[in-house]
């Protein structure tokens, strides 16, 4: 059992050891202060500079014999721009009058007119097709503008001379009109009428998020490395070892002491970013608007907060890593990958088109990123989305410190000359054990999340399968994931297999337990879904999702609901969860902690956020009766005979004088249903109650 | 121990008593006649994932009794390194299993280490912390309350003469002066077991005294010393009986009186390299050569 003292002594000692240290310092501190807000300015004006270099100056190609026709094309334009605004609407109040460029006309001929745009001896060329003769009422035009789109000042030089020519072209089709008595109108049955909004904060939210994942990272790659690495070289290691502490409780010290200087090293980068922007003028130019306060400094605060699982995600990453590393070069050569691991995911998120769903939504970093940038934005995020996003960076965190401390406490890393590490991890060199530790189990569940999510995202989104194709192909997927990678891995590691799933043979009274649970608990399920509802109202959409799965339920054959929703679920998942997670997990928890964790993991594996309490009520259910009978059998039949009865419910609801399909309106069970239901549920928590008698395995 | 074990040893210095915790350690399943230290059939295999593993200790057995120094000698290479950490529940064995005063170090390591003083030449200090804060630090993480750990660094600054640098940082120390800040920090929670592995290595003379005189101070009053060394010379004057460890082997054991008689020697050195000799015609090659000590790998 982990020690709160014992941890706390870890790192308040490793606080001090590393604010004592001038180089974590400056990498904490140093770095933000002046570095940052120095790239930050240079960036800022380098773009600015860039951005009015593009307009200031076009070089168009004219051939020698038709300067006199772009002269009086423009000389028109310009006069009118003089005479009156281009359109009858004003100047939207968010947006910048149009610099007017510097235009250099450069004499090319004709023919040689795309080998000079090639050469990029002008930026554009302007070729004179055929010239207006005769009626002026009649006669037209015919300009061909050559130029590369790859190029930004051929874009722009495009760009401007595209508006320069259809300015000039409407103007003399209103004169043409005007001279023939027809409203003008009468050619434009619709008049389209273009205005740009910039989105307050758009541009920052592009950079920003990106930014701040580079700082907190930079903050905690030192202490990272010196807490770990550096703490072998140094020949210290062995001391702490050879004390009384637990190698997960000095990693766990350690880990939060890396995410203290992340997070401290965030929260001064980004104040420091606000304060240059703020004082040194930068807001218009970040925001990308003209009035001053478009920089939101009222969701700094959010952010920072929203960065704090991924200071811990990041933090457990670097020390997961720095623990293999003997030395400080070596961690050095380790990080360098992982940084760029974290920014390829990074880098998709902050493009313009990614969007805070799908497999985005648990992709680690990426979701962070997006996250930052919808809050930034003032987005509304939905309750479930940001559970997502903070719930499968903490197992993802979970995971990688369990991990550490897996590699930490491996001899290979302790004693430098205790053979490589690899050999610590090559399977004919693991020793049998009878249940796979906390940390492998972790490891396993944080690896399952996204692959269970992604199944499920492909399975929904899966174009003409109807809802039962769809549970047919998840009860496909259901041993792979839940019963076949783990029992791989179990294997790899040497773990007895029926210890750690507890293949035992139960006692008659936990059967009969878990035949009244199983038959009875959606009772209580049911009334806590009435009261969660209406306290916290339902989710939207689920209510519509639910009456189309009874309505399917109730039409498809009784054997395929029970297989497809009962029994494959049922086994599959308690393999897993009261299996192979409860067991590693009993090896470093208390009774009721490693089944409250098992149960609020195996909840948030159904994704559905509204239903988590139901679902954790049923997981620490069927992790007790696990634990009392010392078998996975009894927690099997329970899940799989509750899932049936909720499955096949609604074909008898109307007899029972309920309205089941009315879940968003959600009504108290009838007393003839509701007192029944709580007795058998309390007869079978009082069977259970006394455990099964021989020794638990291991 | 008995008298017979006691023979060996040789003229002390005067004893000057350590400061004593009231209730230094969760006592340990101790009682009369009971082995403080036994090691049975140890074996360390150094794996590596082509497959030519390293018997670095090969079936190793020897037994420690209470206030008893016991020296484990051999030259670099010879194990001693290893057996010293299974012991300390740093490495695990391969195979066997150690028991130090009726506790498996494998079933519970965490309660062994609170029992033991571990002190190595090599072991390292906190640069950036005093030895009056890394002294606490380790007082506390034995589970020595606040108050008690702070009376406990004290007694033991003062008991080593540590008041000059106790609030120095500990990377400008000198090495006597972290010599006796390791010393200290081994003692911090008063364990009933020392193991000493090549504590005087590379020291100069006077450091080397300090750490002869704290081991010979802790056995007199009733600790159990393991020390390893490859300083024959050390052992013949402070230990009781002595193991002579050759391949991962114990090929001698006794004190050092009947080692000497055994092998008609003058020397422990010129002793150890008869036994040696000897071990090397008698003994059946070893599967693989053990590696140099501290070199395993």
């Amino acid at each position: 059992m982990i020690s709160y003292r014992r941890v706390s002594l870890i790192y308040l000692k490793e606080l001090v050891d590393i604010l004592r240290d001038r180089r974590a310092l400056a990498a904490m501190v140093i770095v933000p202060i002046v570095l940052y807000p120095l790239l930050m300015v240079g960036s800022v004006q380098a773009i600015s500079v860039a951005s009015s270099e593009l307009r200031r100056q076009i070089v168009i190609g004219v051939d020698p014999t038709h300067h006199a026709s772009f002269h009086e094309l423009y000389h028109e334009h310009e006069t009118h721009a003089a005479l009156q605004p281009p359109s009858s609407l004003p100047d939207p109040p968010d947006e910048a009058p149009e610099e007017r460029p510097e235009v250099l006309l450069r004499e090319v001929r004709t023919d040689e007119m795309a080998q000079a745009v090639r050469d990029r001896l002008v930026h554009l060329g302007m070729v004179f097709r055929s010239l207006p003769s005769g009626d002026p009422l009649t006669s037209q035009y015919e300009i061909e503008l050559i130029y590369d789109p790859e190029l930004p000042r051929g874009r722009s030089a495009f760009d401007w001379l595209s508006d320069v020519l259809r300015d000039v072209a409407r103007h003399r089709v209103e004169f043409r009109m005007s001279v023939l008595n027809v409203p003008i109108e009468s050619l434009e049955p619709i008049l389209l009428v273009e205005r740009r909004i910039t989105t307050p904060g758009s541009v920052l939210s592009l950079i920003l998020p990106l930014i701040l994942v580079l700082m907190t990272i930079t903050g905690a790659i030192y202490p990272a490395i010196d807490l770990t690495a550096g703490e072998r070289e140094r020949g210290t290691l062995e001391t702490l070892m050879v004390s009384p502490v637990p190698v997960m409780e000095l990693i766990v010290g350690k880990f939060l002491v890396v995410t203290t200087v992340a997070v401290v090293g965030a929260a001064l980068n980004l104040a420091c970013v606000s304060a240059t922007v703020y004082f040194g003028g930068f807001e218009q130019a970040l925001s990308g608007r003209e009035q001053s306060g478009g920089f939101p400094f009222g969701v700094l605060p959010v952010i920072l907060l929203s960065l704090v699982p991924f200071a811990i995600l990041f933090s457990a990453v670097l020390i997961a890593v720095c623990s293999f590393a003997r030395t400080f070069k070596e961690a050095q050569n380790y990080i360098t990958p992982v940084i760029l691991a974290a920014l390829i995911p990074g880098g998709i998120a902050a493009l313009p088109t990614s969007e805070l769903q799908g497999v985005l939504a648990v992709t680690p970093v990426a979701n962070m990123v997006l996250l930052t940038r919808e809050l930034l934005l003032g987005s509304p995020v939905p309750a479930g989305m940001i559970a997502r996003v903070l719930i499968s960076t903490t197992l993802y965190a979970a995971a990688a410190v369990a991990v550490a401390a897996r590699i930490y406490g491996t001899e290979s890393v302790v004693f430098s000359d205790s053979g490589s590490i690899r050999a610590s991890f090559a399977r004919r060199l693991i020793r049998p054990t009878e249940r796979p530790s906390a940390a492998l189990v972790t490891l396993v569940a944080a690896l399952l999340f996204p692959l269970w999510y992604f199944v499920q995202v492909r399975l929904q989104s899966a174009g003409g399968a109807g809802v039962l194709d769809t549970l047919r192909l998840s009860a496909a997927a259901l041993p792979i994931c839940f019963v076949l990678l783990p029992l791989g891995v179990l294997w790899y590691w040497k773990a007895n297999p029926a210890a750690t799933l507890q293949i035992s043979a139960p006692r008659p009274r936990h059967v009969l337990a878990a035949v009244l649970l199983g038959l009875a608990l959606w009772v209580p399920v049911a009334e806590w879904t009435v009261l969660q509802g209406r306290l916290v109202g339902m989710a939207p959409g689920l209510a519509e999702q639910n009456r189309e799965l009874m309505a399917v339920l109730n039409a498809a054959p009784i054997w395929q609901v029970v297989l497809y929703l009962g029994i494959v679920p049922g086994l599959c998942e308690e393999l897993f969860f009261r299996g192979a997670l409860l067991s590693g997990l009993r090896g470093s928890m208390r009774k009721w902690t490693a089944i409250v964790v098992t149960a609020l993991v195996f909840a948030v594996f159904h994704f559905v956020f509204f239903h988590v309490p139901t679902k954790a009520v049923l997981g620490i259910v069927l992790g007790w009766l696990c634990w009392q009978s010392r078998s996975i059998w009894p927690a099997v039949l329970a899940h799989v005979l509750h899932n049936s009865v909720v499955a096949l419910l609604p074909r008898v609801g109307d007899r029972l004088g309920m309205d089941l399909a009315e879940l968003s309106t959600p009504a108290h069970l009838p007393i003839h249903i509701l007192a029944p239901g709580l007795v058998i549920v309390a007869a079978g928590v009082l069977l259970a109650r006394r455990p099964a008698s021989r020794q638990a395995p291991g | 121990m008995s008298d017979g074990a006691r023979a060996g040893g040789r003229a002390r210095p005067v004893r000057t008593e350590p400061p004593r915790l009231d209730s230094p350690c969760p006592p340990l399943h101790t009682s009369a006649g009971m082995d403080m230290i036994l090691a049975e059939n140890l074996v360390k295999v150094f794996p590596s994932p082509d497959g030519s593993d390293k018997r670095a200790v090969d079936g190793l057995s020897f037994r420690v009794g209470p206030g008893e120094m016991y020296g484990l000698l051999g030259p670099n290479g010879a194990g001693k390194t290893t057996t010293l950490r299974m012991l300390s529940g740093l490495m695990a064995p391969s195979e066997g299993r150690a028991v130090l005063a009726g506790c498996d170090v494998a079933a519970d390591a965490r309660r062994v280490k609170r029992n033991i003083g571990f002190l190595t030449a090599h072991t390292g200090l906190y640069q950036r912390l005093s030895p009056r804060e890394l002294l606490t630090f380790f007082a506390e993480l034995h589970g020595l309350t606040a108050g008690d750990a702070r009376q406990r660094v004290r007694h033991l600054v003062e008991w080593l003469q540590m008041d000059d640098f106790a609030e120095l940082r500990c990377g400008g120390l000198s090495t006597g002066q972290r010599q006796r800040t390791n010393i200290a920090r081994a003692l911090v929670a008063d364990p009933p077991i020392l193991i000493l592995d090549e504590p005087t290595l590379g020291l100069d003379v006077l450091s080397n005294r300090v750490i002869l005189d704290f081991i010979v101070r802790e056995r007199d009053v009733g600790k159990t010393v393991l020390l390893s060394t490859h300083y024959l010379h050390e052992a013949e004057v402070m230990c009781d009986r002595v193991g002579l460890l050759h391949k991962g082997r114990l090929v001698a054991e006794g004190t050092v009186q009947e080692l000497l008689e055994q092998t008609g020697e003058p020397h422990l050195n010129e002793a150890f390299l008869r036994i040696v000799g000897e071990s090397e015609s008698v003994l059946p090659p070893a599967p693989a050569p053990a590696a140099p000590e501290g070199k395993p790998g």
